[in-house]
Formats: C-alpha cells, structure tokens, sequence
C-alpha cells in the first residue's frame, strides 16, 4: 500500500464516521468486543452508572411539587438578584451621572449669570449714559431751535405762559 | 420751592431754556423780553437767571437794564439777585462795554443816587478784578 493510499484510506475513516461506527457493539463496556491484550474481557469491569445512581443523594425524593415551584421561585429570585442589582447599581451609577450633570449645569448657569450681570451693569451704564447725553443733547437742540426763533412774536408767548405755568406750580406748592 | 424743586420742575426747566436761548439769539429784541418778562418776575430765581443772561450777551443795552434801572440786576431788592449780578460781570472777560455802561450811570444826572452809589461800587470791584 502506497503511502497515498494510506492517506485517502485514513481520512476515509476520519471524515466518514458513520462506516466505522456501524461495526462497534453498543454494550456497557465499550471494549468487550476488543483484544485487550489477547484476553477478551467476558464482563463488565466498568462501574455500572445505575449503581451510582442508587447510591446518589437524591434531594427530589421527598420534595413536593408545591416545595419544587418555591425553589425554582427561590432560586429563580436568587437569579434575578444580581441583574436586579446590578440594574440598581447601573441606575444609582446613572443617578450619580445626573446629580454630577446637574451641578455641572447649575454651575455652569450660575457663571453665566454672572457674567449676564457684568453685561447688563455694562449695558445700563451705556443706557444711563445715552439717556443722559439724550436729554442734554434734547435740551441743547431745544435751546438751539428757540434761540433761532423771533423774540417777539414766537418766544415772548411762550416766555410768558411757562412762567405763568411755574408761578401756579409755586402757589400750588406753597 | 425751594432749588431742589425747581430743578425737578418742567416748567421751571422750560423757563430756563427759554431765558438761555433768549442768551444767544442775535437779535436785539431778546433784550426787550428779557426786560420786560425776565426782569419782571415775582419768581427771584427767574430774576436772577434773567439778570446773568443780560450781562452774558454783554450788549450796551441789555449791561443797561441791569446797571441803570432801580430795582433790576444790581439794584434788585433780592440780595442773590444783585450779587450773583454783580459776579456775572465781574466774570466777564470783555469789560469795556460793562465799564462804559457804569461810568454813563455814575455821571448821569437823571438816575438815582442809590443807582449811582451801586454802580460806584461795581466799577470799584471790576476795576480791582
């Protein structure tokens, strides 16, 4: 046989199980059909499975169907405690993201206003100040516009009427 | 009414921009209102704005109603009127024409001597001044 056949004939028994297989006794011991060192082992040597079964502590025996549901329950709690709580941890952990998210915010808010405060400090000294220069400069352009009207016949009335007006104001006042 | 007042009076604010702009208004008929408005006043701070804005315009005719009539500008009846008069033109940077005006008074016969003993005393401090 040529080394190549050997190969094809090995990797025929190695992929195409199921034509060795066919020829294995299917017993208790899985070597009673073979030569184990020119003897045939006649019994089985192997520790029957039955055996240990019988001698195996059964906890089932005496439980109730009743009793099985609670353990299962039991057990089934013991189960979900720790995605239970490893959710509440997940949820504290989130808590604590929210609480840290918050102050960020809060302080993040705070530093804001004041610095909306030192802008509108700037924007009402610009505001005082234009309404200042609004009324001197309106007082100015009142002045301007007078100072260019007749004496006689445009000011003179007017003269009269506000100090008529300032001497009610007077009387009232006193 | 005491100044506080008058300061946060409108009227009083459009009395006194009215006298101010009578102050720089070229022509010479703003002397004539401010003598016969201004001068006039029972108000003593009308009178007093009025008297400073006729020496300011330092014209022969309006130093005239201050100086050399009785009871206006340095003659008035008011002791802050005639003072605050009298520190106007003492302020004044041009004093010929005030100087003009006080000597004519204090050697015209047709005043009075009140008129003309003032006006010897305000000649006296411009001439120090």
């Amino acid at each position: 046989m040529s080394a190549i056949e050997k190969i094809n004939q090995l990797s025929h028994r190695i992929f195409n199980t199921s034509v060795t297989e066919q020829n294995v006794a299917r017993t208790s011991n899985p070597f009673a059909a073979s030569n184990f060192q020119k003897n045939i082992l006649t019994e089985d040597v192997f520790e029957s499975s039955k055996k240990k079964e019988e001698n195996k502590i059964s906890f089932t025996g005496n439980l109730t169907a009743h009793s099985k549901r609670v353990y299962s329950t039991f057990v089934g709690s013991i189960n979900d405690f720790g995605s239970r709580f490893y959710e509440g941890i997940q949820s504290l952990v989130s808590l604590g993201n929210k609480m840290k998210e918050g102050i960020v915010n809060t302080w993040n808010k705070i530093h804001e206003l004041g610095q909306k405060e030192v802008s509108l400090e700037g924007a009402k000294d610009v505001l005082s100040r234009d309404i200042k220069t609004f009324f001197i400069n309106g007082q100015e352009r009142e002045i301007s516009k007078m100072s260019k009207m007749d004496p006689i016949s445009e000011v003179k009335p007017m003269f009269s009427e506000a100090l008529s007006a300032l001497e009610a104001d007077m009387v009232m006042a006193a | 009414m005491n100044k506080d007042m008058f300061k946060n009076n409108k009227n009083f604010s459009k009395v006194s921009n009215i006298i101010e702009s009578l102050t720089i208004n070229p022509s010479p008929d703003s002397v004539a209102v401010l003598e016969e408005i201004g001068t006039n006043s029972s108000i003593d701070e009308v009178r007093e704005m009025t008297s400073r804005a006729l020496v300011k315009r330092n014209e022969h005719d309006s130093l005239h109603v201050v100086i050399a009539n009785r009871g206006k500008g340095i003659n008035d009846m008011s002791t802050i009127v005639a003072m605050s008069t009298i520190n106007e033109l003492l302020s004044l940077e041009n004093k010929e024409e005030a100087m003009k005006v006080l000597e004519s008074t204090i050697s015209s016969e047709g005043f009075d001597e009140e008129v003309k003993e003032n006006a010897r005393s305000v000649k006296a401090l411009m001439a120090l001044s």
